[in-house]
């Protein structure tokens, strides 16, 4: 099977990747071999920075970065505090195109152009938004005209909806998705209900916001078929929030199709805090997708988003630099990045099938709509009622078991009897042990068996 | 004192700025270097003005920070996090002479603070709140970010952008003041309303420091809505207090003369009733909360340079004098050795040392024969590779009008370069300049090879 090595690829110059556009995903890594395959204590070492009284079950939230990735941020850093005219003229903007090459060929792009490098998936969100805005301001767009969301939408993209689309005048539709959630047909049911709604009155969908992977509950949702439902029903513009994205579920650009498409680089991939990826699809048209500029407007405004993104004053870029790095440490796991995401997914399933189990409760969701995360009921004697119980709860957990888990509160529907009202999302990645999850069933099994509820807990 | 890690509670804090600290002697020479010891050597480093320093004790501040969060994010986020952005931002409140630490919100840079001031402006001008063609002024010289930032938040929503030209060499604040005025008087043609003055308090390219609190005053009497000093240098060159000043926004970096890493800035908003409507561009959880709130969360990121301003402020009391100290040394050096650069080479300062902080211009021989700001830059990357020194140049386009332009014995000067003196420097940084400057003068065959097509 041919393989290359993607580092020399780039290196070379990116032309070689522009010519041929081909469909299929290009192979990323070379397998590694016995020889080169990172070992158990090579990578508890890679993470001995860890806290280790912590069972650390939330790498959804945070992400987590190796040593060896840290040591090549430190080295990048002292590059530019030696002398930081010479990087900045000299090193910085080189740095940045190999690392934007790396992810185009890792998302299967069809040219660099196409990869901006921002912080992270809330930045990105900003930068879509604000393209929406102007289209209102400016005249493009009717007032009315409708941005459809996921109820579910992280909180902070629903704040930028606000911002961005309600204070220009556009009409914002939630999407109400079930949870726990069945089969991806209840979501894509949904889904069409909200554009019906959306295009009533001669209104149009300007733009739909859609998770790949939810935040709070996480759950994976049909995004290929939702574009593709956005393209039947007209809709100009698909914003793809894949802040769990890249390391956690498939990215893969020509097979999804959305306009805009937005994953961070440090929660499932490796890097430090912080960077993510805005990719912009080029096209034509009308109301194609340029006019998207980095708020901090600096010199290279109007070079494109990717150039502008590239230099919005003096700061820290080094977690923009240490792609090729982190390419470096995935290439020594078996079947690199997908192998660690398939080990990832088997692992997580098994534990919350073992908590689950052990409770007498379910998963949130089926394990095909899970990725590195999943929800797992938790006994309802814990006597979670409100958001702020699910975070006296976690907070418990942190402080009294040295147990890290984001808690979610699930409001009960008319008629339910005796429901499961909170869910924990537990993450896997390579750091983890099975110790880990056992740590948290016994810190639940030992809250319930003492009687403790949230109403007992302190605030 | 203020070295710490994240404290109980701020009020002690207040006091702490104004008693100088009770240290047994101050820094040494041989501290100083060790401080920067990472600084690469063999370079005469004068240009502290374009990307900053930060010593060595600031950057281990900063790893433990770095190290907190890689250990327990999720500890650090609630538990370690705001109360560290609280603490550094009423430093900074102290510092500035602000009234209310609410006034205070810590941003990436002066760059960023200007997009979050424009962004205000371009909503009330997309809003209709502001009339198309209300104006917006600007020095001609304003960092090219800015005028970039105008071009996307004022030109783009129907705003005018007025410039007021600078006039460079300078001789005097009235000079300043003068042109100034002509600017406010072409703003308000035709019964337009002045909606915003942006007013550098020291100006980058080419290097000047403005007579601020003048110009405030005049924009306050000739009824302009807003006023908003970008003091991208001045915190750690000038004294800053924006009480004083009076300005509606103030922004300075602190990683450029404070001490601070890569990369923070404060941006003051006076408490009015308009300064409600502020917000960070990226928006999160904290939107609406008000822009300190807002800028202390603008999701996951590394935000160890915000955290660390009390560990600056630590380094900078270390020395004779604290900040004021450094301040007054940097600005008798920068004087020396402008000086005897002019005298070595012929030429003359950009303006008078009243008008200088740790930055002065010093105007280059005419027979280097710079003539675009291309040749500028050439010039500055042949002393970089070629003579270990690092300068940015300027190239000032003779006057127009028939005034009368700058000469040395030679011919119009044009190029000017822009040196800066920080606690790291030394009197031979500069002697290393004014050797590189004859050398190519020895030999014009050099001169034209570097500026030749």
């Amino acid at each position: 099977m041919a393989t290359h090595n993607l580092q020399n690829h780039t290196l070379n110059g990116d032309h070689c990747d522009s010519t041929v556009p081909s469909s299929k995903k290009p192979k990323l890594s070379s397998p590694a071999t016995t020889t080169t395959i990172i070992s158990h204590s090579q990578i508890q070492s890679e993470f001995s920075h860890h806290d280790l009284s912590i069972a650390r079950i939330n790498n959804g939230s945070f992400g987590s970065c190796p040593q060896s990735v840290i040591s090549s941020q430190k080295q990048w850093q002292l590059q530019f505090l030696r002398q930081p005219d010479h990087f900045y003229y000299n090193q910085l903007k080189p740095g940045i195109l190999h690392s934007r090459s790396i992810v185009k060929s890792l998302i299967n792009a069809d040219h660099v152009d196409e990869v901006s490098l921002v912080d992270n998936a809330t930045t990105a969100a900003a930068i879509v938004l604000q393209k929406s805005a102007r289209s209102f301001y400016e005249g493009r767009y009717d007032k009315g005209d409708v941005a459809v969301m996921l109820h579910y939408a992280y909180g902070s993209v629903k704040k930028s909806v606000e911002a961005y689309v309600t204070r220009a005048g556009g009409r914002v539709i939630e999407v109400q998705l079930p949870f726990p959630v069945k089969s991806k047909e209840e979501i894509i049911a949904k889904f069409r209900e909200a554009l019906e709604k959306g295009k009533e009155n001669g209104k149009k969908v300007r733009l739909a916001v859609i998770d790949h992977v939810t935040s709070m509950p996480s759950v994976v949702i049909p995004i290929k078929e939702l574009v593709k439902i956005c393209r039947e029903e007209g809709v100009n513009h698909v914003f793809v929030d894949a802040a769990h994205g890249i390391g956690c579920v498939d990215v893969d650009m020509k097979e999804i199709g959305p306009d805009f498409y937005t994953s961070n680089l440090y929660k499932w991939f490796f890097c430090p805090p912080s960077v993510a990826f805005l990719y912009s699809r080029k096209s034509s048209g009308q109301d194609n997708n340029d006019d998207l500029h980095h708020p901090v407007v600096s010199h290279e405004y109007g070079n494109g988003l990717a150039v502008e993104s590239s230099w919005i004053g003096n700061r820290d870029y080094s977690a923009q630099l240490v792609v090729p790095s982190v390419l470096e440490f995935i290439n020594k796991f078996p079947g690199g990045i997908e192998g660690i995401k398939k080990r990832n997914h088997e692992a997580v399933v098994e534990m919350g099938e073992m908590l689950v189990k052990e409770w007498g409760t379910h998963l949130g969701c089926p394990p095909e709509m899970c990725g590195s995360m999943v929800m797992v009921g938790l006994p309802v004697c814990l006597g979670i009622y409100s958001e702020s119980d699910a975070l006296k709860l976690r907070t418990h957990l942190r402080n009294n078991f040295g147990v890290e888990v984001p808690i979610y509160f699930r409001a009960p529907k008319d008629g339910e009897v005796d429901p499961v009202t909170g869910y924990a999302r537990i993450s896997h990645q390579v750091y983890n042990k099975v110790d880990d999850y056992y740590k948290f069933r016994d810190a639940i099994n030992k809250i319930v068996s003492d009687g403790t509820t949230c109403a007992c807990l302190p605030n | 004192m203020e070295n710490k890690d994240p404290p109980n509670g701020e009020s002690a804090h207040h006091h702490q700025l104004t008693k100088k600290p009770r240290l047994t002697r101050f820094i040494t020479e041989s501290e100083i270097r060790e401080e920067f010891a990472h600084h690469q050597s063999g370079i005469a480093r004068i240009n502290n003005g374009s990307f900053g320093s930060c010593p060595g004790s600031v950057l281990a501040a900063q790893r433990k920070w770095q190290l907190k969060f890689l250990q327990q994010p999720d500890d650090f986020y609630f538990n370690t996090l705001r109360k560290g952005i609280l603490h550094s931002r009423t430093l900074v409140k102290d510092l500035i002479n602000a009234d209310d630490v609410d006034e205070v919100s810590l941003v990436d840079n002066a760059t960023t603070a200007a997009a979050i001031v424009l962004q205000q402006i371009g909503r009330s001008f997309a809003d209709g709140k502001f009339h198309e063609n209300d104006a917006v002024l600007m020095l001609h010289c304003a960092y090219e970010a800015v005028k970039k930032s105008m071009q996307a938040y004022v030109t783009r929503t129907g705003g005018s952008v007025i410039e007021v030209q600078l006039p460079f060499p300078v001789n005097s604040d009235e000079e300043i003041i003068a042109e100034f005025r002509k600017g406010l008087e072409k703003g308000k043609a035709s019964g337009r309303k002045v909606r915003l003055a942006i007013i550098d308090h020291i100006t980058s390219m080419p290097c000047v420091v403005t007579p601020v609190r003048e110009l405030v005053k005049i924009c306050r009497e000739e009824g302009v809505d807003q006023v908003f000093v970008d003091a991208a240098h001045a915190l750690g060159s000038v004294k800053v207090d924006v009480k004083e000043i009076g300005a509606d926004f103030y922004a300075s970096n602190l990683h450029k003369w404070f001490f601070c890493p890569p990369s923070v800035a404060f941006l003051y908003c006076k408490k009015t009733s308009s300064s409600s409507d502020v917000h960070h561009p990226v928006v999160s959880h904290e939107y609406g909360n008000g822009l300190p709130i807002e800028s202390a969360w603008i999701g996951t990121r590394d935000y160890s340079s915000q955290l660390v301003v009390p560990s600056a402020l630590e380094f900078v009391n270390r020395f004779e004098g604290g900040l004021d100290g450094i301040m007054n040394r940097n600005h008798e050096k920068i004087v020396e050795v402008g000086k005897m650069l002019a005298e070595s080479w012929g030429t003359n300062l950009g303006a008078p040392p009243e008008m200088c902080a740790g930055m002065i211009m010093v105007s280059l021989p005419s027979r280097l024969r710079v003539m675009s700001q291309d040749d500028a830059l050439r010039l500055r990357s042949h002393l970089r590779s070629n003579y270990g020194v690092e300068v940015p140049i300027h190239y000032q386009a003779p006057r127009k009008n028939g005034e009368a332009a700058v000469k040395d014995k030679d011919g119009f000067i044009m190029a000017y370069a822009r040196i800066s003196h920080q606690v790291y420097n030394t009197f031979e940084d500069y002697c290393k300049l004014r050797d590189a400057i004859y050398q190519l003068l020895d030999d014009p065959q050099i001169s034209k090879k570097l500026f030749a097509e």
